[in-house]
């Protein structure tokens, strides 16, 4: 029997499919569960497996904007929560000293008026959490930034609410949807991950693949679709440095179609090598591609 | 027999006996999700379940068949799985995956797949680890180290020397007891980065004087630098950053045994570089690290391998350096193949075999971070 929740599923599956993102009912199911449990989902793999790209089409299929706090090393609360406009303040300082009729009386009324909303520069965590509609918070490669922006990341994932001290305390007025991706160059804090649904994106298979080729280049012929596929699915048997991800294999077929390319054999051996840059990307890998490799790659397709 | 609540409840303690790091909080959690998921349809359940409780790529592998022995068939329950090698530590270095076969017959697998003539598969005594010899003097030395490696600057920034960037919020804030104009300006500190570090620890036959030493080195540097990731390696290499910088040394030490395998065995330090390069630089060394291997350099592989792996690891690593036991011997001159191999590309090749001779060595060796 199916269940109703069965039914969801699939139901959300194919909104994601018609916004151009072949999901596995894994992730649909977490997606579900994200929203009824209110939790963040934190997703791993590899770079180019689609990771950002769940962000991207949520926001889509729930039509809200999609805020992106792309982490890097050295980032801070600041950069990442909220900013004093300085310069704006220190204007407003001046331009108030100048006023004649101020009296002592609303210094204070002034101070207040300094640190309002007016002189505040929102960064993409403040802003999340002031929208009127429930956005998609992303925050990109957390695992770049320091443990020690984890930390204030905690806070607001387990409360959403910012303290700043000039004003007081920000409490979301919706809760955003808080996708989190990491590519695992640092290990996470476990008390992070406590906080969040989890979810594994290992490389495609060849029938999702195909799925995403066709529904990404619908220009390529089937055949050929199946073909290219089949080919990346081989590479990333290979032992690589970098083994192409699912952007490499559109960027690919993008450079196939572009050169007029409509059938991947034997023959055509030597025009796929002008396109192997779109999908192996460093020195060491090319290396590992001369003539007969490639020739015998696309013989098997 | 359970009833199927119960079932669901206790089913995140199965996990926690399994390995999986699941709290108190969670069957609660699963409770809720199978009231929104139902429990009827078990693949619905599943994937549910999947995403509360997973907390990382391991455990997102193992958990298709625990959830299974779990909830299919009433009888195989009892029987908690082994904890394999991959628990924690060594999988925690293939959150990739190969992709193919599941995670528990994967560990069934690796002792046989790796054994050879040359590996003792005797397992080593780890209480060594804790010893109390020596303890403060360790911990001192690498206290010390990790207080001079912060003061090594690597942002472009600390090189600039003009142009000093205004520290805005200070400057207002002290520009208060002025009346608001700021006659003294603050100027931001320029934040110091320190490198990480990477150490590739030699544990063959030939180090077994010094594996130890150099094991309780990683350890107590670990707990003075966030920023540190162990290996062993000896035929292949193992990720020890989780087993060894567990606080608890007892745990510790369990846990290295479980990535003993092969301990004190032969050497094939070309292809273990070449196995790191492949499957843990990626995403441990970036342009910032610094890699220390600690190996006296007895090689039984090709010294050709050792050369072109550490060529690619040069490439990709900011500094490598070698520590090399052996040469604070009078006499000593890195003749064996494996050191003339690797000393062109080599930052530093420095002596190292006791305490001594590593204090000697520390100013060199940040010397050749910087």
């Amino acid at each position: 029997m199916t269940s109703q929740r069965a039914l969801d599923i699939a139901a959300l599956q194919q909104e994601l499919a018609r916004a151009g993102y072949v999901a596995e009912p894994s992730l649909a199911a977490a997606l579900l569960l994200m929203r009824d449990l209110e939790r963040p989902l934190l997703l791993e793999g590899d770079a180019g497996v689609g990771k950002t790209e769940v962000a991207k089409v949520l926001a889509d299929i729930n039509g809200t904007r999609l805020i992106r706090l792309q982490c890097y090393e050295g980032l801070d609360a600041h950069a990442a929560m909220y900013e004093w406009n300085y310069q704006r303040q220190l204007l407003a300082i001046k331009l108030l000293e100048h006023d004649e009729r101020a009296g002592a009386k609303d210094l204070a009324q002034k101070e207040q008026d300094i640190f309002s909303e007016r002189y505040l520069l929102k960064r993409p965590l403040l802003e999340a959490i002031s929208d009127e509609r429930a956005p998609v918070l992303l925050i990109d490669e957390i695992d770049r930034a320091d443990a020690a922006f984890e930390a204030y990341l905690l806070e607001l994932l387990s409360d959403f609410q910012i303290s700043i001290p000039e004003l007081g305390t920000v409490r979301a007025k919706t809760r955003p949807l808080v996708v989190i991706t990491s590519n695992g160059t640092r290990e996470l804090s476990d008390a992070l991950r406590r906080r969040c649904l989890y979810q594994y994106i290992d490389y495609p298979d060849y029938d999702k693949e195909l799925a995403i080729v066709r529904k990404k280049a619908p220009e390529a012929e089937a055949r050929l679709a199946q073909q290219i596929v089949a080919f990346v699915q081989a590479v990333r048997r290979m032992e690589l440095q970098k083994k192409p991800g699912i952007a490499e294999t559109l960027d690919w077929t993008a450079a196939l179609l572009r050169l007029g390319i409509s059938v991947i054999d034997i023959d055509g051996a030597e025009r796929i090598m002008d396109t192997l840059s779109a999908l192996i990307k460093t020195r060491d890998d090319r290396v590992a591609f001369p003539r007969e490799v490639v020739a015998r790659l696309a013989a098997a397709c | 027999m359970l009833s199927a609540s119960e079932r669901l409840v206790q089913f995140p303690g199965f996990l926690r006996a399994n390995g999986f790091g699941v709290g108190g909080g969670d069957a609660v959690q699963a409770l809720r999700a199978a009231e929104r998921s139902g429990v009827l349809d078990q693949d619905v359940l599943r994937w549910s379940l999947k995403a509360l409780l997973c907390r990382r790529g391991d455990e997102w592998q193992r958990f298709d068949e625990l959830f299974e022995a779990w909830f299919l068939p009433a009888n195989r329950w009892q029987a908690p799985q082994r904890r394999g090698a991959g628990d924690g530590a060594q999988s925690a270095a293939h959150p990739g995956g190969e992709g193919e076969g599941d995670r528990p017959d994967d560990d069934d697998a690796r002792p046989r797949r790796t054994a050879s003539r040359e590996e003792a598969l005797t397992s080593a005594d780890f209480s060594a680890l804790t010893e109390r010899e020596h303890a403060i003097e360790i911990e001192a030395l690498m206290r010390r180290f990790a207080r001079q490696l912060k003061s090594i600057r690597l942002r472009r920034e600390a090189r600039a020397r003009r142009g000093r960037r205004l520290d805005l919020p200070g400057t207002i804030r002290r520009s208060v007891a002025s009346g608001g104009t700021p006659f003294h300006l603050l100027w931001r500190n320029h934040r110091s980065v320190r490198p990480r570090l990477v150490l590739l620890i030699d544990v063959s036959r030939s180090m077994v004087l010094y594996s130890f030493f150099y094991l309780r080195l990683a350890r107590a540097l670990a707990a003075e630098l966030a920023d540190v990731h162990s290996f062993i390696f000896h035929t292949r290499v193992t990720s020890v950053s989780q087993a060894l910088h567990d606080p608890d040394p007892w745990r510790a030490q369990e846990r290295l045994h479980l990535v003993a395998q092969g301990w004190a065995g032969g050497t094939r330090i070309g292809e273990s570089l070449e196995q790191f390069n492949r499957e843990h630089a990626p995403r441990v060394v970036h342009g910032r690290t610094a890699v220390i291997i600690l190996s006296d350099g007895y090689d039984t592989g090709e010294p050709q391998q050792l050369s072109d792996a550490l060529v690619q690891l040069r490439r990709r690593a900011r500094r490598v350096a070698w520590i090399n036991p052996l040469s604070s011997r009078p006499g000593y001159a890195p003749v064996c193949q494996g050191m003339q191999a690797a000393m062109p590309h080599l930052d530093l090749l420095a002596p190292g075999g006791d305490l001594a001779s590593l204090r000697a060595v520390l100013p060199e060796l940040i010397e050749a971070l910087h």
